[in-house]
């Protein structure tokens, strides 16, 4: 399913906290590819989260470029179709973008529809029931849609993630970016949230995940990057990062996690 | 004991007079709470702001009014900003119901809003921090903008949260509103006033003052607490 069509030029991302005293990020060059079903890991503090957030500017970069879609949306501003200088619209680009988290964030104040149908409507300006019969339709293929009139509250971690990949996917987003989306999960629900996004990637959404569930990086990427003290320090196939890993840093934190 | 109960009978000659007094004070008291929670709401986003001078104006504004007395305020804002050769020239010298004089009433209204604005502020802010961060980053990664986010997303979930605080001010409100009775305007405590007067009666009316005081405030809290339970079903497992 991978191409050659990049859709994020990650170029020397850096994310300095106090003063440079803290490097989160310290100078990542990556291509993510339409596609591409991208799994980041890392040990805790490597900066992985970072780099996910980074790349809908969730957290603004210190330095660096983030080419998506053709626009570098790190930019201030940017040339539009006629050549003119305008003020980039950030919120324009991440409605493209697509993004899980690993506390859900679902809104508790509104019912799992409404969750799904907010940013449609709002946002996208889609009628209510043409985004209602969306929601409706994809709440079907992760098995919840008898949950759409619930409260986040009345739902288990699996089924409030679900959901939220679902609000993601009401987007029709061209990536979806998953930070941790099993780390807050009881054990018994991962399974399920995996599921999801095995379905996902086999239809071809272009993916970057990050991840401590080594099982999903082996069988469902197709590229992986280590990361640690805010660098990548290998990238290549699952068969490459399980099989043959070369950089000291990954061989040792592979026998602390497998 | 038997003259207490003679002279609260006595009272009931003066029940227009109270109830003036109480339709008063209920005006004055809804007023304030409207124009002083959209202040409020305006002082606590600016508390937010980027802009350092915006967000000091708003601190400087807030500390002020919470370290002055009421009554201060509300004289510097009748004898003050709306004396007859300041605002008070453009002040309509009508009256409504045929007791309530505008060129009273609003000074009052403005000067409790002022007043309870400042305070109401710092309860907002305390309710917009109190909401998960997530929630922002969830809503401004659909695409929302931060208005959209605020308004749609924290907001809600913030007001319902400090609900029992908001009812603590409008309760406050409708008590502090007696101090108006000093620049004349003709709520419960101005008609205590001028009945202790006209029957050189003095615990009595104030008997009654206190209970007409409690019997607005009560309720009011009361419905408060309904709205709340209502707008916690997202709560509930």
């Amino acid at each position: 399913m991978a191409t050659n069509d990049k859709l994020i030029e990650v170029k020397n991302l850096k994310k300095y906290y106090h003063k440079g005293k803290i490097k989160a990020l310290d100078g990542v060059t990556v291509d993510i590819n339409r596609g591409d079903v991208m799994v980041v890991i890392g040990p805790s503090g490597s900066g992985k989260s970072t780099f996910l957030r980074s790349l809908n500017l969730l957290e603004v970069p210190t330095e660096g470029s983030i080419i998506f879609e053709g626009v570098d949306i790190t930019q201030k501003k940017v040339k539009n179709a006629e050549g003119k200088l305008v003020k980039l619209d950030i919120d324009k680009h991440r409605q493209s973008m697509g993004m899980v988290f690993q506390h859900f964030n679902l809104f508790p104040h509104k019912t799992v529809l409404e969750n799904l149908t907010l940013a449609p409507v709002q946002v996208k300006k889609i009628p209510q029931e043409e985004a209602e019969a969306k929601a409706m339709q994809l709440l079907e293929r992760v098995g919840l849609a008898d949950r759409a009139g619930t409260y986040p509250i009345q739902l288990s971690g699996g089924q409030k993630q679900r959901v939220a990949i679902v609000r993601a996917l009401c987007m029709e987003p061209d990536v979806m970016l998953f930070d941790e989306p099993t780390s807050a999960l009881d054990p018994e629900m991962v399974g399920e949230v995996l599921d999801v996004m095995k379905e996902l990637a086999h239809e071809g959404m272009t993916m970057v995940v990050v991840t401590h569930e080594m099982g999903f990086a082996r069988e469902v990427g197709n590229r992986v990057l280590f990361m640690a003290d805010g660098k990548l320090l290998e990238e290549g196939t699952p068969e490459q990062i399980f099989g043959n890993p070369r950089h000291p840093r990954l061989q040792d934190f592979l026998a602390k996690v497998l | 004991m038997s003259g207490l109960i003679k002279n609260l009978g006595k009272m009931w000659g003066y029940r227009v007079a109270f109830g003036q007094g109480v339709l008063y004070t209920i005006m004055l008291s809804a007023f304030t709470v409207l124009f002083g929670f959209i202040l409020a709401l305006f002082l606590a986003l600016l508390r937010r702001s980027k802009v350092g001078v915006l967000r000091g104006i708003a601190t400087a504004y807030v500390e002020f009014i919470r370290g002055t007395p009421m009554l201060v305020q509300l004289f510097i804002v009748f004898y003050g900003i709306f004396s007859r050769n300041a605002l008070g020239q453009f002040l309509p010298s009508t009256t409504i119901l045929g007791y309530i004089d505008l060129s009273r009433f609003i000074p009052g209204i403005i000067a409790l809003s002022l007043n309870s604005g400042a305070y109401l502020s710092e309860t907002i802010r305390a309710g917009i921090a109190s909401i998960d961060y997530g929630q922002t980053e969830a809503a401004r990664s659909l695409g929302m903008t931060q208005s959209q986010t605020m308004k749609m997303i924290v907001l809600p979930q913030a007001i319902k949260n400090i609900l029992p605080a908001i009812a603590n001010e409008f309760v406050t409100i409708i008590k502090e509103s007696s101090v108006c009775a000093y620049i004349g305007m003709y709520e419960i405590m101005y008609a205590t006033q001028i009945i202790q007067g006209a029957t050189f009666i003095i615990i009595e009316p104030l008997i009654i003052a206190s209970i007409l005081y409690f019997c607005l405030t009560f309720p009011t809290s009361k419905v408060i607490g309904y709205f709340e339970r209502r707008m916690s079903r997202g709560d509930k497992r």
